[in-house]
């Protein structure tokens, strides 16, 4: 049984009364009198932040967190999102005072300890990458992916190739593949996927033209499909000029098992927050490494951190006349990759091989038992086994009994279990996308699974449960239609239309 | 599985439980599983990465690593340029380390995710408060990437390709901004500043003002500290041109000066690491703002999340939910405002606690020490003869003019750190001589800021 809490909580700002104080930051003795600001940009109407007492600010958030679904609650199996357990000490290793209170600013000299850690974890990731360069500058995946395909545009560039402007990406890529193209200046060229869900080879090769830059191909693919034509793909790609860009989101199927560099990639983004265990903070933050080849090397963003063997010495290299730049104003999520470090320490090579093993095993099995369930079919190929994920269509239960993916998913909320990822990737229809991770053991995915077909079986008798589900959550079904119509996005405008007596609810 | 697996506690499942999977796919190995790759490809060695067979050993191993660093609270730091070291209260750690809150994902399901929801739009409003705008978005990744989105924002919504900005930005985020106009091929030209007061040079600004400039961007206080406060006219200008003015704020200053909407900016970013995001964290995670004055057609071309109230289906209740998503990659895919997805929420969450924390008034008085700290530093140092480069008024940041020769930068950090200070952030106009920007936050108390100008006095000497 699930109910989760549900509190009428209003807003903070409708929660305060002015003269309740909830903290005493501290204050010097100079006279408040000596404060000169120019007459015509002095501040008159101050913010209208709230104003309570400490103990009323924690009822207030953690009543919030009351109404959290997160992954120490239960199963949060979405596909590409690798929502694993997030170990306890690297949050504790994270609060390191010799880690919060460090400026990026500060004299390098003074910095040893954090950008020891840091070349580590470049090395160890460029290893697993089988790549030689890392840099952690790149704040999230798509960040990651910015930078990788700035990479291969300058390398172009460098050659002399200005006309190089075209990505080729299946159409079964993850949303970020073509925004981060695009933001690159650069042209999406989108190719089919085949029955099974493998890259088209026809298609691939009437792509590829004097004009590609590159090829953008998470492997395994976004059906959980290992893309086993890959060194012929990296072959026709690199033979027609172009290099190869991996999307590391799927990274957690094999690790250790195969490396991108080994595949023919060229360079590839990890993001931390999926592969390496750390926390996923309601939407962020994460943090990317790209790594890269001796090619791409040259471009990578500014500075790069370097170890002097010699003098045993950490360094900001500057000295990059090629770089593309800065991506984001100083290195990077560095408590993120702190935490990463202490998950690749922890587990070690044999434990990260583990992981992956783990993975890809409870993952064919929650999705060859999802199978078998009347409604359900598998998107891709039948007999290929999955890696991390993979993908079923609920097109007959809808077709059948009216009942949608969508509503499928909400009725397993109803039951204290998080959805999969649905209605991608856009390949497949009415999509469930699974992906447990090495975090759910059997019973746990025996009971989703069961979860799931005693849900169906309800919906078959009563479609219009279904289509009203969830129940016991904080709030009912949500029309998001009322929040594009009327953009209340702020206290402000709420305050707005309350004035002018339009209805809010 | 390998023989020698023993369990580990990241991993859920027994050689058992392995077993009875293997059994159920009809498979012996979990090898079978792999046997698609092709074997020329498989990665057969060991690789040799850290590792610590113990979470004892782990914790020591990096604690002594940790331990080479000298942190911001072990001396006393006048270091700023976008990022500041702030008291975290310890109601907002714990708050933070709710795993509710930080091993939740994105809020794609909204009905079990209202804590997430709310706490995004309660940030959101506070933003909005701060800035005097009335729609932010719940996060970008820091201030320097907000430039370059508020600069291809601008473009968008004009449709132009040219894109102007101060001369006194910081040069991170000039950095960044220039790579991110690349890809749309915005044109960037960057307007001078006065040499004696370190504000923008408004003659210059107005002769490159034309109606094929899509936004111009202010910081203010800019770069060097000084505050801008002869705006008017230009941002008039640009109004009348159809050029979209984004403000570069110190989200602290805006506790003293006028936020940026009332003296006419379209677009307001900055960073909120400094108004209670997090730690330094050695420059991140950070928590880049984006506010903008709402306008229906503009607000579409907002890069980034951003959470509305709504309606429940059937019991017509209040909830929250991520709206105008059709702007975002998921589903826009090539066309997207922006490629972002993993942003920084929990920061977004972090610094909407903090200000709850504070209040108004408390909001008030830390950005009030940090003035008349720095305001006290640099009356101190102009007695024993040290100056500001630039006369203007300014808030907490001030580049003191010390021209320390390049050959001797490296003895005066080291002068300095004998000192326990860490004395700012060296800058140089002509590459040969630095001068320091010098930044107080309110953890300095009379006695640091003292100690300060006496050493700055020693080394002259």
């Amino acid at each position: 049984m699930y109910r989760q809490a549900k509190y009428d909580e209003p807003l903070i700002f409708e929660l305060g009364k002015k003269g309740r104080k909830a903290h005493i930051p501290p204050r010097c003795d100079f006279s408040r009198d000596k404060i000169k600001i120019p007459e015509n940009m002095i501040r008159t109407t101050p913010p209208e932040l709230p104003e309570l007492h400490e103990g009323e600010v924690m009822r207030h958030y953690v009543r919030l967190s009351h109404m959290n679904y997160c992954i120490d609650v239960n199963t949060y199996p979405l596909g590409s999102c690798t929502m694993k357990y997030n170990p306890k000490i690297n949050e504790t290793l994270a609060r390191s005072e010799k880690l919060m209170y460090m400026h990026p600013n500060q004299p390098v000299e003074t910095a040893q300890g954090i950008l020891e850690i840091i070349y580590e974890l470049q090395v160890a990731l460029a290893n697993l990458a089988g790549l030689k360069y890392t840099t952690l500058q790149t704040p999230a995946g798509a960040s990651g992916e910015y930078c990788g395909l700035a990479l291969i545009k300058a390398y172009h560039e460098d050659n002399g190739d200005t006309q190089r402007d075209e990505i080729i990406a299946p159409d079964s890529s993850h949303g970020t593949n073509p925004a981060s193209t695009v933001m690159n200046g650069m042209k999406l060229i989108e190719i089919k996927s085949r029955e099974d869900g493998r890259v088209d080879m026809d298609a691939l090769k009437a792509a590829v033209s004097d004009k590609t830059a590159g090829l953008m191909l998470t492997n395994p693919n976004t059906l959980g499909i290992f893309e086993d034509d890959i060194i012929e793909m990296s072959k026709i790609v690199k033979e027609a000029g172009g290099l190869l860009y991996y999307d590391g989101a799927n990274f957690n199927a094999i690790v250790g098992k195969v490396r991108p560099g080994d595949m023919g990639y060229d360079v590839l983004h990890f993001n931390l927050h999926k592969t390496f265990g750390t926390p996923h903070g309601g939407g962020g933050p994460g943090s990317a490494a790209v790594c890269c080849n001796d090619l791409l090397e040259p471009y990578l963003p500014v500075p790069t951190i370097d170890y002097d063997k010699d003098k045993d010495y950490y360094f900001f290299n500057y000295d990059r006349p090629k770089s593309i730049g800065k991506l984001h104003g100083y290195h990077g999520n560095i408590a993120v990759a702190l935490r990463a470090y202490a998950y690749i320490a922890a587990l070690g090579f044999k434990g990260l091989v583990n992981t992956a093993e783990q993975a890809v095993l409870t993952a064919n099995y929650a999705v060859r038992k999802l199978e078998k369930l009347d409604g359900f079919r598998i998107a891709g190929g039948k007999d290929i086994p999955r890696k991390h994920e993979g993908v079923l269509e609920a097109t007959p239960f809808l077709r059948n009994y009216d009942v949608s993916g969508m509503d499928i998913a909400k009725m397993i909320i109803s039951r204290g279990l998080h959805a999969p990822t649905v209605y991608f990737p856009l390949i497949a229809h009415e999509a469930w996308m699974v992906e447990p991770t090495e975090n759910e053991n059997k019973d746990r995915i025996d009971q989703y699974v069961d979860t799931v077909a005693e849900e169906m079986e309800k919906a078959k008798a009563d479609p219009d449960y279904a289509h009203h589900a969830p129940t016991w959550t904080s709030v009912g079904r949500i029309d998001s239609g009322w929040s594009i119509r009327n953009l209340v996005v702020s206290y402000k405008i709420l305050k707005d239309k309350r004035e002018k007596g339009e209805y809010v609810p | 599985m390998k023989e020698d697996f023993k369990g580990h506690p990241y991993l859920a499942n027994s050689q058992q439980d392995l077993n009875e999977m293997m059994e159920y796919l009809g498979i012996k190995d979990i090898e079978e599983l792999f046997s698609d790759i092709p074997d020329e490809i498989r990665f057969k060695g060991e690789l040799d990465l850290p590792f610590y067979k113990s979470e004892y050993e782990l914790i020591e191993a990096v604690k002594a690593k940790l331990s080479k660093n000298i942190t911001t609270r072990e001396v006393r730091s006048f270091i700023g340029g976008g990022v500041l070291d702030i008291y975290i209260p310890a109601i907002q750690d714990e708050l933070l380390r709710r795993t509710e809150f930080y091993s939740a994902y994105t809020p794609y399901q909204p009905e079990i995710s209202q804590g997430t929801l709310q706490s995004l739009f309660e940030y959101q409003s506070m933003i909005c408060e701060i800035t005097g705008m009335n729609v932010a978005n719940c996060s970008l990744y820091d201030w320097a990437t907000a430039v370059g989105e508020a600069a291809l924002m601008s473009a968008r919504i004009t449709k132009r390709n040219k894109f102007i900005y101060t001369a006194a930005t910081a040069p991170n985020r000039e950095a960044v901004l220039k790579n991110y106009v690349v890809g749309a091929n915005l044109e960037l030209a960057a307007i001078p500043y006065d040499s004696a007061t370190g504000k923008m040079d408004i003659a210059k600004a107005k002769e490159m003002l034309d109606d094929t400039i899509a936004g111009i961007y202010i910081e203010n206080p800019n770069f060097f500290g000084v505050i801008e406060d002869e705006l008017d006219e230009i941002i008039a200008k640009a109004k009348e041109l159809g050029i979209k003015v984004t403000v570069g704020a110190d989200m602290n200053s805006l506790a003293l000066i006028k936020p940026p909407a009332e003296y006419g900016a379209d677009i307001c970013i900055g960073e909120a690491q400094t108004i209670g995001g997090g730690p330094l964290n050695y420059g991140g995670p950070l928590l880049g703002v984006l506010a903008m004055k709402f306008d229906k057609r503009e607000t579409r071309q907002m890069p980034g999340r951003i959470v509305g109230i709504t309606t429940t289906s059937n019991e017509g209740e209040r909830a929250y939910a991520n709206t105008l998503e059709t702007r975002e990659q998921h589903i826009k895919r090539e066309r997207a405002t922006s490629n972002i997805c993993t942003n920084e929420a929990l920061v977004s969450l972090s610094c909407a606690i903090h200000l709850s924390l504070l209040g108004p008034e408390g909001y008030k008085d830390t950005a009030e020490t940090m003035y008349l700290s720095a305001h006290f530093i640099a009356d101190e140092l102009e007695k024993i003869g040290v100056k500001r480069v630039f006369s203007s008024e300014f808030f907490n940041t001030l580049l003191l003019d010390l021209k320390i020769p390049k050959d001797k930068k490296k003895e005066f950090t080291d002068f300095m750190l004998e000192r326990k200070i860490f004395p700012g952030i060296p800058h140089s106009f002509d590459g040969e001589n630095y001068d320091y920007l010098v930044t107080t936050s309110y953890l300095l108390c009379e006695e640091d800021l003292n100690d300060y100008v006496k050493a700055i006095g020693e080394w002259r000497k």
